[in-house]
């Protein structure tokens, strides 16, 4: 079994929004619009979703590591 | 490598209700020569990875006013501001004071404002006399009112501001000059507004970036505060009036897919996304660039250096993408499609078109239920000549 470890660049973030929209219970944005990380070692049901936001970032400002657990 | 002959662009919109046959061969060529409007040439990257690429590419220039770019029509002064800098880093800077106000919160927070208008719209829709014209009474009244209330423009100055914004846009056919009048009394219109904002700042993005620029100019300059507030008005009005005129009618001509929104509405989103990739309006021409160094695609063509580039949104089309791309499946899961860009220049009003094409589409099939085209989709006439070849008239009953 693999973890993954996600993060997220602000400084390259254009609030696509694409992340929020697609895992929301891992991205959020802060009061300047740019991408926040809430929950950095999300839980293996969310993972398909994480993929698909890091997929659809027009920066590609997420980075996913698979980590052992 | 040598290149194909040039073709005319936009392309013809044949067939009409499917995707154009000139899109469909396209990629056969990652890079197309193409005549623009004003028979100026371009190139147009066709593949979807370049394309992608190539939005991220810092030796294409958006300062297309600075270079000795080719032109869209013969008169197309209108959006090239030497003035205002196109580039990073200086462009980054300006519209990150803007896309604050386009967070997912934030958008979230308008979406009941923008129910009350689509509301509002469809009971006039409800108690006129059909077919009505989808386009005049739901399309372009919707976001100019969205936009409005953004920017803060107060309620009985609607009526005028459409006025010259229509005029400076044709969206109504005007002779140059009214068009040139427009444009002066849009200028000026803004000018007004923004100050009336310094003096009583209300709740709306004007007034932020007028106390953003208040406080320090060289963030935001006067210029570049007014610059801005039109530039919203311009890339966030017809665009989204003519997706949702567009999409709806793609929609209508296909009453099972209609119906499947119907059962379930929960899949309106992705059905939004579909008709966002599958639309049948969009050109490339809003991706325009200047290129200032030879570029390299991943077959080993080269961009020349000096050549006017658009990155294409035909790339939506793309097989090693998209799976049975000419497909309208509108329960697809991944489409990360290009219809709004992508890289620095990603589009800063998608989250807001999102709502407003999400609201559109479940408000009118809640509605009016039995929504259908009072003409075959075949027959809708297009808007002739502008960026978009979107139906001008789309006329619907129920
Ligand atoms: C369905 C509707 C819309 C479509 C298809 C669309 C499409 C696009 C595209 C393709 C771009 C990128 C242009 C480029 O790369 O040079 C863009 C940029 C832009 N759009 Fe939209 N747009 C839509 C709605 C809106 C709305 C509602 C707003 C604002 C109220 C807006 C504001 C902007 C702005 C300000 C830019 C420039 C961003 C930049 O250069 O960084 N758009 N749009």
């Amino acid at each position: 079994m693999t973890g993954l470890l996600v993060t997220a660049d602000p400084t390259t973030c254009v609030t696509s929004c694409m992340c929020v929209y697609r895992a929301p219970e891992v991205f959020d944005q802060d009061d300047d619009g740019l991408v926040v990380v809430l929950d950095a070692r999300p839980p293996a049901e969310l993972h398909d979703a994480v993929r698909r936001a890091a997929r659809g970032c027009p920066t590609q400002s997420i980075t996913l590591t698979d980590q052992p657990l | 490598m040598s290149l194909p002959d040039a073709v005319d662009y936009p392309f013809a919109w044949e067939p009409p209700m499917e995707v154009p046959a000139g899109w469909r061969t396209l990629r056969e060529h990652s890079l197309q020569p193409v005549r623009l409007p004003s028979g100026d040439p371009a190139v147009l990257v066709t593949r979807y990875r370049d394309v992608k690429a190539l939005f991220s590419d810092h030796r294409l220039s958006r300062n297309t006013g600075r270079y000795p770019t080719s032109r869209i029509s013969p008169n197309n002064e209108i959006f090239n501001d030497p003035e205002i800098d196109n580039d990073p880093p200086r462009y980054l800077e300006e519209r990150s004071l803007v896309v604050r106000a386009f967070s997912a919160r934030r958008i979230e927070s308008l979406r009941p404002h923008v129910w009350e208008i689509a509301d509002e719209l469809m009971d006039a829709m409800a108690a006129a006399e059909q077919p009505v014209d989808l386009m005049e009474s739901f399309a372009f009244p919707l976001p100019i009112r969205v936009i409005c209330r953004l920017l803060g423009v107060p309620h009985e100055e609607h009526a005028k501001f459409r006025e010259l914004v229509d005029g400076f846009l044709s969206v109504t056919k005007l002779p140059t000059e009214e068009v040139e009048r427009c444009r002066v009394g849009l200028w000026t219109y803004l000018g007004e507004l923004i100050d009336a904002k310094r003096h009583h700042p209300t709740n709306d993005l004007t007034s932020e970036l007028v106390k953003i620029s208040d406080e320090d100019q060289k963030k935001l300059s006067d210029h570049q505060l007014q610059h801005w507030v039109q530039t919203l008005l311009i890339a966030g009005y017809v665009t989204t009036a003519s997706q949702i005129g567009t999409s709806m009618a793609v929609l209508l001509h296909r009453p099972h897919l209609v119906r499947e929104v119907q059962a379930d509405f929960g899949i309106v989103p992705t059905a939004v996304e579909e008709l966002l990739r599958y639309q049948l309006m969009g050109t490339s021409l809003g991706s325009l660039r200047y290129c200032l160094e030879d570029i390299e695609l991943s077959d080993g063509t080269v961009v020349p250096k000096g050549s006017t580039v658009m990155l294409s949104v035909e790339s939506n089309f793309d097989e090693e993408v998209f799976t049975c791309p000419m497909d309208l499946d509108i329960h697809r899961r991944e489409n990360n499609h290009m219809s709004f860009g992508s890289g620095i220049h990603y589009c800063a009003g998608a989250p807001l078109a999102r709502m407003e094409l999400q609201v559109s589409m479940e408000g009118l099939l809640r509605r009016f239920p039995g929504l259908r085209l009072a003409q075959p989709g075949e027959d809708l006439p297009r808007v002739e000549g502008g960026f978009l070849g979107g139906f001008s008239y789309v006329p619907v009953r129920w």
